[in-house]
């Protein structure tokens, strides 16, 4: 009896699913209707919701080209953008951080887009020289760039004003001081997360790579080929990081969540992030602040930036119009950057960054100076090991107060180990 | 043993739908992974042979033995501790509390859990600012505890969420062992004046033994299989002090690209686990009832 | 620790197992107490057990912003397809490795076990690529097929299996059945609560199943709950009472499965011959 219920609800289980089944099977039949560009995009959270908005004002704007978006979770993107490529089954357009496009312009898997763009008059000029540049391998376009997002410094002014400080701190020393400052007021003097938890601690490397630059080094050898931090300029940025512990402004084994809630309920004097956190803390009651480009703590003003850009498989180039429906949607998207600006990003068009509706916007004009001075990543296919790499050293580094020296000597170690697999 | 019946061609009949699924989805992909492993392998782009160098690359690897060895540590902290929970689990299933069906349910519910949703329910509860357990404990009057963020408690604090999550498990399969031992016997001691505690250490753990020696091999093998929990509670931190062998893996394979090696790894890991679940099959030989 | 007669000891027990028995609900509980929250008043100054506003804000949000109504059904359909196709595949060979005395059948048996421990990673890019070939990507039976052998699970009917007196198979036999007769009226009747308990377990690790179903499939629409859900992890912080209540949702019709087929699991796995 019991059985024979079982059964009959396996069966009844079974046919429902190969009727929903056969429903759910690729459709797309409807030629006549608007062309459609499909999108892989790595926004999720915040992000995704500004992102999804330029999306739905582009379909209801066009009746030509609709967009269609897929959103995959950051930490798996890369996998299955990887395996789509290797088995042609990409999207239209990817979106692929400006440090990856490394890794798949020189298998040939992206589309130089120069003709394409010529030919339709793009307004290549519009676009700001360095991000713009930096999509470039040998001289040809593969990617174009959707933003730049450089590490920044956020500022609490009521609490600056409680310690009794008047001006941003523009080296190390002021930080430092002020810092302790607003220590005394009870509150946190700097949030930085120096510790993975559910994200990595690379704000510590981003302050790292952006302090070596401020003093006038670079991170790698000129051709990528050796590490080059193992002296007098990494010396002076590991003891920064760690003396922002050893001084007490930021506690030990800080992770990001906690670094940024801190900031965002007005208990943290300073904190470092990217440009993204402007969105986040906009929304916070009560908080009052002020995003400024990284000052040059340790010598000049030099921040690590990353960059998002929209990129076409290569596969695409046997469909010309979809290549060019595909452009139009990206100098669309990228022009209407402000749109991407309240999620915090420095959109990348001169046009944009002039805009009004741009200007009016808090903070975003502030550090879009910022731009000027960002230093984006050596061009490597070796950088995602080495950024992770670093990472985990410095975070080591900075838990356990190694000395910088040695400390150093073997983060430069395993990093030529690194380089050597490549 | 039916006569008339012609015992290859029928096993050949009845195991051909599964035949097909291995063959195609189990043996092909592996022995593509095995051919992967013998190259600087780029799936993007062009592979070079290199014969075994990435196998001699992870003698060379500190990565690769601290991976190895969190893998392990996680095996040797989650087996035993698995087992026993399940052990006792089961024990109080079978006995005559008014909750035991209560806690059958309470035990096992938090297996039917996806790993993502365990993984960020105790990744939340453990948040050193403002997760619960820290809440409690700063109430009280302690220090605030870093759970995901100091070395000492991260792998502990995945094993726990691991226990929470899987001990259900072992529970029902013990405690299925548990109903199979006659009801007799335990009468029978029971008349003879034998304490609880002697009934469990002299009637039920031995009985029980061909189960707990099944559970054992299961649950090594679940173990070394570990990446998903620590991914997403502790994304291997804090610096590298979690990271498993396959988040290693992934790491090497679908990061950086290097996917020989990544599959070099997966074999060496796999060997590993075959050899040991031989070895445990073997030590539990003597309780094998087949 | 003698089953005491004294009747405060037992109270003391008594107390003492509610408790273990609470400790181990309340995170399902925080669960749900959190996804009730207002996103700020999860991360705040002050420390709040119960919700201030308690709100279904996050609950609506999901479901209006997202395809969750989708991946439920995807979930439903992929791991309903998933276990039918385990019991199709794997109950045959099961049966075979009880009751048939085949060439190789201990071999087969082993690689079959082998099977289990294989690292799924070193699988992906071969599968991936394969089923690439079959123009399978972005199909639900992409996400289907790889799962359908079930290594515990033809262990869990090999042992019921041959717990079924051979006397029966022979007297049906000298009715005039056939194998494949003893099989579909004698075997798999009686099996049913061993089956019950592979369906289960199949369904809860197809459910569960992330990585791979994520590469094969797609489209946003298409994705499982498992996959969908991780969407709400924000790419810069953690918005908890959003994923929690994903969390929640995603856990439901898991709930609700456990619920109808509870005495199954627990009862079949105790049938299922796992002998003491």
């Amino acid at each position: 009896m019991k059985t024979k219920k079982l059964l009959a609800m396996l069966l009844a289980a079974s046919l429902a699913t190969f009727s929903v089944g056969a429903q759910a099977q690729p459709e797309t039949a409807a030629a006549k209707g608007p062309r459609v560009v499909t999108f892989w995009s790595l926004f999720t959270g915040g992000d995704g919701e500004f992102f999804d908005a330029i999306i739905d004002k582009f379909n209801a704007t066009h009746t030509d080209i609709q967009m269609k978006t897929d959103t995959v979770k950051f930490d798996n993107y890369y996998t299955k953008l990887t395996a789509a490529l290797a088995a042609g089954t990409a999207p239209d357009m990817v979106v692929i951080h400006q440090a990856n496009l490394r890794n798949y312009v020189p298998n040939g898997q992206l589309l130089a887009l120069d003709g394409y763009l010529s030919s339709m008059n793009a307004p290549l000029d519009d676009f700001v020289a360095a991000p713009l540049n930096a999509c470039k391998t040998d001289g040809k376009l593969y990617a174009l760039p959707l933003d730049v997002h450089p590490l920044i410094m956020y500022a609490n002014t009521d609490l600056m004003k409680k310690a009794g400080i008047t001006e941003l701190p523009k080296t190390m020393d002021e930080l430092l001081s002020d810092a302790k400052a607003i220590e005394a007021t009870g509150n946190m003097g700097i949030a930085c997360d120096n510790t993975t938890a559910v994200y990595k601690a690379y704000t510590l490397t981003r302050l790292f790579f952006s302090m070596i630059y401020q003093q006038g080094g670079t991170f790698l050898t000129a051709d990528n080929s050796k590490a080059n931090f193992n002296n007098e300029y990494g010396i002076k940025a590991l003891t920064a990081l760690q003396d922002m512990v050893n001084e007490g402004v930021t506690p030990k084994g800080l992770d990001y969540d906690t670094s940024v809630n801190t900031f965002k309920l007005g208990e943290a004097g300073f904190h470092f992030n990217g440009v993204w956190a402007t969105g986040t803390f906009e929304s916070a009651q009560d908080l009052h602040f002020t995003a400024v480009p990284l000052p040059g703590l340790l010598g000049k003003p030099a921040a690590w930036t990353g960059s998002h850009t929209l990129a076409i498989p290569a596969d695409k180039a046997s469909d010309p119009q979809l290549v060019k429906d595909t452009l139009d949607c990206m100098l669309w998207i990228t022009a209407h950057g402000e749109m991407w600006a309240k999620a915090g990003h420095i959109p990348t068009r001169t046009s944009v960054q002039e805009s009004e509706a741009f200007k009016a916007m808090p903070y975003r004009s502030g550090y879009a100076a910022a731009a000027a001075s960002t230093v984006a990543p050596p061009d490597t296919a070796a950088w995602n090991e080495i950024y992770g790499t670093i990472s985990d050293l410095l975070e080591y580094a900075v838990a356990n107060n190694t000395d910088p020296k040695t400390a150093l000597a073997s983060m430069e170690k395993k990093i030529n180990e690194i380089i050597a697999t490549y | 043993m039916i006569p008339g019946n012609k015992n290859n061609r029928d096993g050949l009949i009845f195991s051909l739908p599964f035949l097909i699924v291995f063959t195609l989805f189990m043996i092909y992909p592996l022995m593509y992974g095995l051919y992967i492993s013998f190259f600087k392998y780029n799936i993007l782009g062009s592979s070079t042979f290199i014969g075994i160098k990435n196998y001699i690359s992870m003698f060379h690897d500190s990565k690769f033995y601290s991976s190895l060895w969190h893998t392990l540590e996680f095996v040797l902290i989650t087996t035993p501790v698995l087992l026993a929970l399940g052990f006792l689990m089961a024990l109080y299933v079978n006995s005559k509390s008014p909750f035991r069906k209560a806690g059958e349910n309470i035990f096992f519910v938090p297996y039917i859990f996806s790993m993502t949703v365990v993984s960020t329910l105790w990744a939340w509860l453990m948040q050193k600012q403002y997760g619960l357990f820290n809440h409690v404990i700063v109430s009280l009057g302690g220090k605030p505890v870093g759970w995901l963020t100091d070395p000492k408690w991260a792998m502990w604090s995945v094993c726990i969420a691991t226990f929470w999550w899987t001990a259900g498990f072992n529970m029902i399969l013990m405690s299925a062992g548990i109903r199979q031992i006659s009801k007799e016997i335990y009468e029978s001691a029971e008349m003879d004046g034998a304490s609880y505690r002697q009934q469990v250490t002299k009637i039920t753990i031995p009985l029980l033994m061909p189960t707990i020696s099944l559970c054992l091999i299961l649950q090594v093998i679940a173990s070394f299989n570990v990446f998903g929990q620590v991914f997403v509670m502790t994304g291997g931190g804090p610096y590298g002090t979690t990271r498993v062998l396959i988040q290693y893996v992934y790491e090497t394979g679908f990061q950086y690209f290097k996917m020989g090696y990544s599959a070099a790894m997966s074999y060496v890991l796999f060997i590993i686990i075959l050899v040991s679940s031989l070895l445990l099959n073997k030590l539990g030989g003597k309780y094998d009832n087949q | 620790m003698t089953t005491s007669r004294n009747s405060a000891g037992r109270i003391l027990l008594r107390i003492f197992e509610l408790f273990i028995l609470a400790v181990w609900v309340f995170p399902f509980l925080w669960m749900v107490l959190t996804s009730l929250h207002l996103e700020d008043e999860v991360v705040a100054k002050t420390f709040h057990f119960f919700p201030q506003h308690p709100t279904l804000a996050n609950y609506i949000k999901a479901f209006t912003s997202t395809y969750i109504l989708n991946w439920l059904l995807n979930s439903i359909v992929i791991a309903g397809l998933t276990m039918v196709m385990t019991l199709i595949v794997d109950a045959p060979i099961a049966y075979a490795f009880a009751k048939i005395k085949f060439k190789g059948r201990n071999i087969l048996f082993w690689m079959v076990m082998a099977g289990m421990m294989v690292p799924f990673q070193v699988l992906i890019i071969p599968l991936y690529l394969q089923f690439n070939s079959y123009g399978l990507i972005n199909n639900f039976m992409a996400a289907v097929l790889p799962r359908v052998s079930l290594p515990i699970g033809i262990f869990i009917l090999k042992q019921f299996f041959e717990g079924i007196p051979d006397a029966l198979e022979e007297s049906a036999f000298i009715d005039g059945a056939n194998r494949f007769k003893i099989f579909r009226s004698i075997i798999l009747p009686l099996g049913s609560s061993a089956l019950a308990t592979v369906t289960i377990l199949s369904f809860i690790n197809s459910w569960n199943d992330f990585l791979w179903p994520l590469i094969v499939l797609n489209d946003t629409e298409k994705y499982t709950i498992t996959v969908g859900i991780a969407n709400f992890q924000g790419s810069h912080g953690t918005q908890y009472a959003l994923i929690l209540a994903g969390a929640v949702i995603a856990s439901v019709p898991q709930f609700i499965f456990y619920v109808i087929f509870r005495k199954q699991i627990v009862e079949s796995i105790a049938l299922s011959g796992i002998k003491g």
